[in-house]
């Protein structure tokens, strides 16, 4: 009996040792991303919290909406806010340490990451990277499995549980209708006072932003908050104070999409995982057979 | 190496002198190969054909751009009217003059202007930023944003608020700002209306009396104080600054000892609030009808040079006279035989505090029961 279990944990280990080589392999089919594509910058020093990119916001994607005057209403700050159904972007408010007595307001939205895990999670293929930047969504391809939900590491998409028929996974859609196909600027950007947030190609908002931390390097943290997160995202922050006091996530450089697709599509590559894993059935049935008959 | 240094220096000062620190970026990319100017090279050159001696600069700030004038602030306009957007909002009266005495506490003009050209000229913003926000074009805010950002962060930081109505001004509306500037002044210039309270009750560590009683309105509006008289030290942030509101300490006692230098303890210092200042109560003489509208300065001359006047009416009345006195206003118009009468027939040596008297012509009649004329109905 010994010798059979010795014989089986090695047959085991051998099997887990190609996994494991299996999965340093790198996802090949990325989506080809277009070099031009856009983004966001967001420069929190400049955010005078006025929520005039919430208005803006819900007017645009047909949100329900309130009167522009109402949204002067800052106690709505005393708490928390995130992202629901109806409200594609909200902006929070935290104490700023540089500003004596001021505040240092954050907007929250879809990130539109370069390799997002929702699009990853997705097994439909309803969520997708378009090449220009912004992260797309088909309701009509959507099983409302919720995966997205689960794997975005902002927190970011939010299900209408309100509606039984028809719920929609919602989230901020950069303005994809205005911005890329009719070349206006997304909604929160036109409408922003002080352009707090400008939208243009990422590549240049990342010399933008690193041009505005050279020239004023007691103004900003030393860090472009998305530009390496998660793979990089295509809205990015400019921040006085550090990223993780006013509610950003640490996170490491690399997508969480990366790991698990790497070892998938590395499995599945050229029909490799399941021939591997009926070898070993065969294999184990072949030991197993051999003992009954010496037995 | 002396030469070196002499060099360097000189090369740097012309640079200086051209008011640019211009790096020009002729990149690979936008190679000027074919000579012709395209959008990129008139973001920095006016001419169609710039040269490196004759460069024709557009006259903008750019990267390292300096600052050179020395103008006094006085030398610039005093109110700007921005006006824009004048189909959505009123226009924005920006008060140039107010903004510019304030930045004289605070660096001066490069508080808000960042560019000006060689010969000290700045610019009007929109000369540079452009209205309309465009993302090929990341490195400068629009004119939008320009405003906005220049504004609002003074305003935000001080105010604490980020009303838009402060400056825009919805058409339709009466503009309210404009009337209430209050022309006396605050910090030497004028300055929106205050709205201070009628009176402060301060409660103070002095045992005998720890309640003190100040009328504010009194001060100002019945003593004629102005508000530097007292707020002379005071900066900005003394009212604007709202956060640490809790943690000042009004200097009463060297602001108000300079006026009550007669005055002991007890005159602020109470163990109760006190009444306003009333003058029948506090002076013994009685304000009547015609004495309560007369400003206080009038018989009192200046608040810092405070004159207790007599109470003897010709001493401040000295032109009382038949022709010049007219004297229904004291509720009883002289007939005819009465008018050309001197006042001291009646009024015994003048003295019109008491009654007056017929004896000196009359024997059988008396005042009141006789009446020199026709009493007007009140």
């Amino acid at each position: 009996m010994g010798i059979e279990r010795r014989e089986f944990l090695k047959t085991l280990a051998i099997a887990s040792g190609t996994l494991a080589g299996v999965s340093s392999l790198k996802a090949s089919d990325k989506a080809k991303l277009n070099p031009d594509r856009f983004g966001v910058l967001s420069d929190l020093t400049y955010c005078i919290g006025c929520r005039k990119c919430e208005w803006a916001c819900n007017e645009a994607n047909d949100l329900p909406n309130q009167p522009l005057d109402s949204f002067s209403d800052t106690s709505v700050f005393e708490q928390m806010r995130r992202p629901t159904s109806e409200k594609y972007t909200v902006v929070n408010s935290y104490a700023d340490k540089g500003l004596d007595g001021g505040a240092l307001n954050v907007k929250v939205q879809c990130m539109h990451c370069e390799n997002p895990p929702c699009v990853s999670a997705c097994i439909v293929g309803a969520l997708r990277k378009h090449p220009d930047g912004p992260v797309t969504y088909n309701a009509s391809a959507c099983i409302g499995c919720r995966y997205c939900i689960i794997t975005c590491p902002f927190q970011i998409p939010t299900y209408e549980y309100e509606k039984v028929l028809t719920p929609q996974v919602r989230k901020c859609t950069l303005c994809l209708e205005r911005t890329i196909e009719n070349e206006q600027l997304p909604a929160c950007v036109e409408v922003c006072p002080t352009e707090a947030i400008i939208f243009g190609h990422r590549e240049e908002l990342i010399d933008v932003a690193h041009e505005r931390i050279k020239k004023n390097p007691d103004k900003y943290i030393d860090h472009v908050y998305g530009e390496h997160e998660v793979g990089g995202t295509s809205w990015m922050y400019l921040s006085n104070q550090p990223f993780n006091e006013i509610g950003f996530p640490e996170l490491s450089d690399n997508s969480p999409a990366e790991l698990t697709e790497s070892i998938q599509h590395g499995i599945f590559k050229g029909f490799s995982g399941p021939i591997m894993l009926f070898s070993l059935l065969g294999i184990i049935m072949k030991v197993m057979k051999k003992e009954e008959e010496n037995e | 190496m002396k030469k070196l240094y002499m060099l360097a220096a000189f090369i740097f000062t012309t640079t200086l002198i051209n008011g640019q620190l211009v790096k020009p970026n002729h990149s690979k990319d936008r190679t000027l190969a074919n000579s012709q100017m395209n959008d990129y090279c008139r973001t920095c050159h006016t001419c169609e054909n710039p040269t490196r001696f004759n460069p024709c600069f557009e006259q903008c700030a750019r990267h390292g751009a300096q600052f050179s004038s020395n103008k006094s602030f006085e030398a610039g306009p005093d109110i700007v009217i921005l006006d824009k957007l004048i189909k959505l909002y009123k226009p924005v009266i920006f008060s140039h003059k107010l903004h510019a005495s304030m930045s004289e506490m605070s660096g001066g003009c490069t508080h808000c202007h960042h560019y000006s050209d060689k010969s000290g000229e700045i610019p009007a913003c929109n000369k540079c930023h452009d209205e309309k926000a465009d993302f090929t074009n990341l490195n400068e805010p629009s004119l939008k944003g320009a405003y906005h950002r220049q504004c609002l962060g003074c305003h935000r930081e001080w105010g604490h608020e980020n009303a838009c109505q402060f400056c825009h001004q919805e058409i339709g509306l009466s503009d309210e700002r404009v009337s209430t500037y209050d022309k006396t002044d605050i910090v030497g210039v004028p300055h929106p209306l205050i709205k201070a309270e009628q009176k402060y009750v301060y409660q103070t560590p002095y045992k005998q009396g720890p309640v003190v009683t100040f009328h504010h309105t009194d001060h100002v509006d019945l003593f004629g104080l102005k508000c530097t008289d007292c707020h002379k030290g005071d900066n900005c942030s003394l009212c604007h600054d709202t956060v640490k509101r809790e943690e000042k300490v009004v200097k009463h006692v060297e602001t108000c000892g300079k006026c009550h230098t007669e005055d002991n303890c007890n005159f602020c210092h109470s163990t109760k609030e006190k009444p306003a200042f009333n003058h029948s109560i506090s002076t013994g003489f009685v304000l009547g009808h015609y004495h309560q509208d007369v400003d206080c300065n009038n018989c009192h001359q200046s608040v810092s040079n405070f004159v207790r006047p007599s109470t003897n009416c010709t001493d401040c009345h000295i032109h009382w006279a038949v022709g010049t006195f007219d004297h229904s206003v004291t509720g009883l118009t002289l007939n005819e035989y009465h008018e050309e009468e001197d006042c001291e027939n009646c009024h015994i040596d003048r003295d019109f505090r008491v009654e007056p008297t017929c004896d000196n012509c009359h024997d059988d009649i008396n005042y009141p029961e006789y009446i020199p004329g026709d009493r007007l109905s009140k």
